[in-house]
Formats: structure tokens, C-alpha cells, sequence
């Protein structure tokens, strides 16, 4: 068994694992995993090469598509602690194309793939749920807390949808935040935060919502177990039609 | 000082009406239509896999304003809420009024879009025309690129069926019941021809863009996102062999994307329909199982039920039922099964039959490996060997296996069913 260790970072995680998939012709006897720096940590260290993490990336990109993309939302899960698992997901789909993410069996594939859709369920879930509102200069603001760093991906699939309106996003969990204004798209963070006065029209345009919620439920088939599976209960803290309930 | 947008509570009130009065309809589907960005200047998008943004406290999805433009209606329908006999509020919409909710609702992401349906006012065209005058000012006007589901009024003319579909991603038109003879009984004002002559009017049109698209891509979209209807559930003496027959032909011969089933909710003591306590919710999940049978695992209407056994059973999942009359087909073999034998097995559904078949490619799938991959084989193991091995080893009998199955689930007690339907996912 040869060990490697990287600083954790997504950078560095990948630029150790494209070093290794380049100097060893069976990674089989790798481990790779994230430097604590302990005392009787064992393992060689890999510094972190940008250079060599984005050559990795678009490697994988070409020999295997759904993989890059399952490695992208993996990122956005922000797991610690898999950087192993990471090593023989990338050594597996690389060798075996897109097929990868059929090898459930293989228990590295599982860990990577299982982390990486949930990110994706959680992204798909947060299209549906996020709620902007008006503010009194006419723009709009979405507050999230998601357990995934979905904002990009996120923001990037309300600059195809609400183009004609100016729109924040809000991670408050991670203080990030996302900005749309006439065509541009930009990411930054926000360290401060105050919550900003709302138009003067919002309550009403809430209100209308909060009664069409209400009323288009059959009252005969109540199922408040299926809404909340549905629904889960995190993310009612800033949906609109869950206020004051 | 800005200007409020809802003049009046009056619209507030108007909401109330016609939320509560469209809620009876099930379709909510916001999938199967793709624009990537907002038109030009314009707002609104559809994806491909539609997108829930609600669940209501029935624990239904919310992807689309669900609203009635009026439910002032001159028909008397008894099954129907709005019937003309019936002594309940009524109110119509402002073209503006349906309008500006949608955007309003739109922009702050509570809806991916606009289903809008009505009661029939002076006549099915006056009617139909005032709806498509929505869904005009939207498009045109507004530049709006959400999803729009339109219902056709039954007995609306040719050309105004034909301007929704250019306007809409997905039109409908109701059956309402599943015969003739009930229509006639229930629903005297409506006539079978009235509804299945622009049900195929539609499929022609849908067929007929695709063509034209696939020569000229700029051609113009024909309700990209299909057709499809609506039944309502236990309030005609129909079987589950007709109804699913029915439901059938409609996707076979009328090319439907999805037929939805509605259980009766009591709304009348018209003594025409039957005296329920509660709607029969366990019927309507048996046949949304029976239809995704049909849609999505290679089943016909004849191997699901007969005339002999029309009913669907109450305690068994419709391909448990098909499996336990079935012995001679099983054991299936999860290392050797093609994909569609592995879909017959009771307890494998689409995702596990592709896992499985994903995973062999690699390496044989032991009972240990199914667990991996996330097979449930809670219900699968009485019907499946792997590698020649059995999971369960000395239940061969369908009378014992169908004991096993009730014991495990709560000797025979029927749970309340949680929501099939995933509107979302599937057309």
C-alpha cells in the first residue's frame, strides 16, 4: 500500500489524484485521504496544483461525461473525508466511460455516486422552492439555507428563467449570494447581512399565495405525512405559503 | 407611491372561488416541454422534467395556478361541484385579472405556470375563447415562456382548439366517465362525440407539427407537451377491466401522455350517484399502478384484468396480483432476465431493472450486491433466484407467498395508500 495525503480542498483533491493516476499503473494499492496534520500521520503529501486538478477534470469530461458531472455536484456536497473514495471513482470511471456509474457494487462508485445525487435531488428540489420577494427598489431576493453548495448551479437556472427581472440569491448558511441585473450573472459574498425593506405590494401578491396554497388542497384527503415527505420541514422556514403556521 | 396591483379584495375572493373550484382536477404536470431561456424581453422557461414547487396539505404537488376562469356554469353535471343546481358562490375572472396572478406568482417562483379550466358560461365557444384570450395576452403580450396547461371545453369549435394548442404546452379535454351510458345518465349536456372529436383533432395536430418540425425546425409547436384527460372514479358503475381498456386505447390510438383518475368526492346528494362515506382513494391508487403497468412495464389492459376478474384486488399491488396467478413465470433469474422480464417481477420498478442490468455488466449481482445497488428485495425475494440460488428458501406456492406478503405487511390491513403519482417525473 503506497499513502498519499492532500489538504482536503477541491483543488487539492484533485490535483493529488491526477498525480497519482499518472505515477502509479495500479492505483488499486493507493489510499489517498485529507492531511489532519497529526503527529503520526503516515502518508506522502501532494501539493496543490490548479494546473493539474482542471487537466484532470477535463479528461474525465471527454472519456466520460456523466461522471464529470456526477463529480461536479459531489463538489457541491462539500463532504469531507472521501477523498479515497474519490481516487477509485475517477480510476474506475476513466477506465470504464460513462458505464461507471452502473458499478454500484463497487463500493467506491456507490459512496461517490450516492453523495453526488443527493446534491443533485437537493438542487432539483430547491428550482421548486425557493421564494423570491419583491424589495421597494424593485428587485428581488430568494433566501436559502440548503445542506448543499447548490447556489451556482442554482442561480444559473433562474438567469434562464426570470430574465427580465433584477434577482439576488441568498445562501445564509454560507454567506454567498448570487446577483441577476440586465444579462449579468455574478457571484460574491455577503458578510453583513440586513434584511431589506419589501415592496409595498408584496404582502398582497403573499397573501393571494397563501390563499391559493390553502384552497387548493381537497379537505377529504388531507395527508399531512405525504406533504411533509414531500416537503421535508427544513426548508419551510422561507417558503411563503408555510408563514405563520 | 406605488399603485397595488389587485385593485379590490375582489380578486382575493375571485381566488378563493375558482382555486377551490378547480381543485377537483388532478393533472398538474409541468413536464415534457422544453424552452431553454425566456423569450426575448419576456419571462419563463419549461423544463424538461417539470418541477414541483409546493405540496398542499392533501399532499398533492403544486407545480401550476391551478384556477377556473369562471365556474359559472350552465350545465348540471351531477358528479361536479359547480353544477348549475348547485347553491354555491359564484365568480368569473378578467382576462387581466388570471394574468397578472400568473405573473405575479411567477416571478417570485411559487409556479412554473398556468392550468387554467372553466365551466361553461353562455356556450362552449363564448367560453373557450375567453380562455384562450389568456393565454393570448400571455404569450403575446406578456412574452410569457412558463408552462401553460389549457382545457378544451367540450364542443368548442375546430379553429379555437387549434389556437390553444399553438398557445399551450399541454391541452385537455375530460372524458369525465368512463361510458357513454354514464356520460348520458350524469352528465346529460355533454355529449361522447363533443369529447373524443377534438381529443383526435389534437393527436392529429401534435403528429402533424412533429413532422413539420422535424423538416423545418422553426415550425410552430402544437402542445409540445401532449394531451390528456381526466376520469372520474366510483361515481358510475364502471369496472376497472372497462375503465382500464379505455385508458388503453386512449394512449394506443390517441397517442394521450397521461390519463388521470379521480376519485369521486362526494359533492351531491343527487340520488343519481352512488352514497359514499369517503372518495375511494385505494381504487383510484390500484389504477394509477395498473396505468403505469400499461405505460412504463409492457403490460396490456387483458393481462392485468378479465372479464371474469374485473376488479382490481384491494390488498395486492396490480403486478403482485399478475405474479401470484402467474407461478409459471418465476423464478426470474436477476443475473440473466432481460430488462423486461425484470420489470414483471413484483417489488422491481424502472430504476431497480436499470440498476440491475447497469450492474451486471461488471460483475454477477449477488443477493448481497442487490442490497449495494439499492434494490429493495423486501417483496422482490419470493420471486427471484440469484445465480441459480434462491433468496427465500422454502416458499414455492403462490398461497404461500401471498400469506408471506400480507404477513409482512400488517396481516392484510390495507394502509391507506401514500401518493403514486409523481406528476413531476414522468409526463
Amino acid at each position: 500500500m503506497v499513502k498519499y495525503l492532500c489538504d482536503g480542498t477541491s483543488d487539492g483533491t484533485l490535483s493529488a489524484i491526477g498525480l497519482i493516476l499518472q505515477e502509479h499503473s495500479d492505483p488499486g494499492l493507493v489510499t489517498l485521504s485529507e492531511r489532519e496534520d497529526t503527529l503520526f500521520e503516515e502518508g506522502m503529501f501532494i501539493a496543490t496544483d490548479p494546473l493539474k486538478a482542471e487537466d484532470l477534470f477535463s479528461r474525465l469530461k471527454e472519456k466520460a461525461p456523466d461522471a464529470a458531472r456526477t463529480l461536479y455536484f459531489f463538489m457541491l456536497a462539500e463532504q469531507e473525508g472521501m477523498a479515497n473514495s474519490l481516487l477509485h471513482y475517477i480510476e474506475q470511471a476513466l477506465q470504464h466511460g460513462d458505464k461507471v456509474n452502473g458499478y454500484l457494487t463497487h463500493p467506491a462508485v456507490r459512496d461517490i455516486v450516492t453523495v453526488s445525487r443527493k446534491a443533485a435531488r437537493e438542487l432539483h428540489r430547491m428550482k421548486g422552492l425557493l421564494r423570491f420577494e419583491k424589495l421597494r427598489d424593485g428587485a428581488y431576493l430568494a433566501q436559502m439555507e440548503p445542506d448543499h453548495n447548490i447556489i451556482q448551479p442554482l442561480a444559473y437556472h433562474f438567469s434562464r428563467r426570470l430574465r427580465a427581472q433584477h434577482w439576488f440569491l441568498y445562501d445564509r448558511k454560507r454567506r454567498t449570494a448570487s446577483s441577476w441585473n440586465k444579462g449579468e450573472l455574478r457571484f460574491g459574498t455577503i458578510e453583513q447581512f440586513t434584511t431589506p425593506a419589501l415592496s409595498e405590494d408584496e404582502k398582497e401578491v403573499q397573501a393571494m399565495w397563501q390563499a391559493f396554497f390553502k384552497t387548493i388542497a381537497i379537505p377529504d384527503r388531507k395527508n399531512p405525512r405525504l406533504q411533509k415527505s414531500n416537503m421535508p420541514m427544513k426548508y419551510w422556514k422561507y417558503l411563503t405559503e408555510k408563514q405563520g403556521e | 407611491m406605488e399603485v397595488t396591483i389587485f385593485p379590490a379584495m375582489n380578486t382575493l375572493a375571485k381566488l378563493q372561488i375558482l382555486s377551490g373550484a378547480a381543485r377537483y382536477d388532478a393533472s398538474c404536470a409541468s413536464s415534457g416541454s422544453r424552452r431553454e431561456g425566456a423569450p426575448p424581453g419576456g419571462t419563463g422557461n419549461t423544463s424538461q422534467s417539470g418541477i414541483c414547487h409546493s405540496w398542499s396539505d392533501d399532499g398533492r404537488c403544486i407545480s401550476l395556478l391551478k384556477l377556473l376562469l369562471s365556474n359559472d356554469c350552465r350545465y348540471d353535471c351531477a358528479y361536479c361541484v359547480n353544477r348549475s343546481s348547485n347553491q354555491v358562490p359564484r365568480a368569473s375572472f378578467t382576462a387581466r385579472e388570471v394574468v397578472d396572478l400568473t405573473l405575479e406568482f411567477y416571478r417570485r417562483n411559487y409556479i412554473e405556470g398556468l392550468f387554467l379550466s372553466s365551466a361553461v358560461m353562455q356556450s362552449p365557444d363564448q367560453t373557450m375563447e375567453r380562455m384562450v384570450r389568456v393565454v393570448e395576452t400571455l404569450r403575446v403580450e406578456e412574452r410569457f415562456g412558463g408552462y401553460i396547461h389549457l382545457k378544451i371545453i367540450p364542443g368548442s369549435s375546430s379553429e379555437l382548439v387549434r389556437k390553444a394548442g399553438f398557445y399551450a404546452d399541454r391541452i385537455s379535454v375530460n372524458m369525465e366517465l368512463p361510458s357513454q351510458a354514464s356520460l348520458q345518465r350524469l352528465a346529460p349536456q355533454k355529449e361522447k362525440a363533443a369529447i373524443l372529436e377534438p381529443m383526435a383533432l389534437i393527436g392529429r395536430e401534435i403528429q402533424e407539427s412533429l413532422v413539420e418540425r422535424k423538416k423545418i425546425r422553426s415550425a410552430p409547436r402544437f402542445a409540445p407537451s401532449g394531451q390528456s384527460t381526466q376520469m372520474i372514479i366510483g361515481a358510475s358503475p364502471e369496472t376497472d377491466f372497462q375503465i382500464l381498456r379505455l385508458s388503453q386505447g386512449l394512449y394506443k390510438k390517441m397517442n394521450l401522455k397521461r390519463v388521470y383518475y379521480s376519485a369521486y368526492v362526494p359533492v351531491s346528494d343527487d340520488n343519481r350517484l352512488p352514497v359514499i362515506a369517503s372518495p375511494p382513494l385505494l381504487r383510484e391508487h390500484r389504477l394509477y399502478q395498473a396505468d403505469w403497468l400499461l405505460r412504463f412495464y409492457g403490460f396490456t389492459a387483458e393481462e392485468i384484468l378479465s372479464d371474469d376478474a374485473p376488479h382490481l384486488d384491494e390488498s395486492f399491488d396490480p403486478k403482485t396480483a399478475w405474479a401470484l396467478r402467474h407461478p409459471e413465470f418465476f423464478p426470474v433469474e436477476i443475473n440473466r432476465a432481460d430488462y423486461g422480464t425484470l420489470l414483471r417481477v413484483p417489488g422491481i420498478g424502472v430504476t431497480s431493472a436499470k440498476r440491475i442490468v447497469a450492474a451486471r455488466r461488471f460483475s454477477l449481482i449477488t443477493p448481497e450486491g442487490m442490497k449495494k445497488i439499492g434494490v429493495v428485495v423486501k417483496r422482490a425475494k419470493y420471486f427471484i433466484t440469484c445465480s441459480g440460488r434462491p433468496f427465500e428458501q422454502s416458499l414455492h406456492q403462490p398461497a404461500q407467498i401471498r400469506q408471506q406478503l400480507l404477513l409482512g405487511e400488517g396481516s392484510g390491513e390495507v394502509k391507506l395508500p401514500r401518493q403514486l403519482v409523481l406528476p413531476g417525473l414522468y409526463a
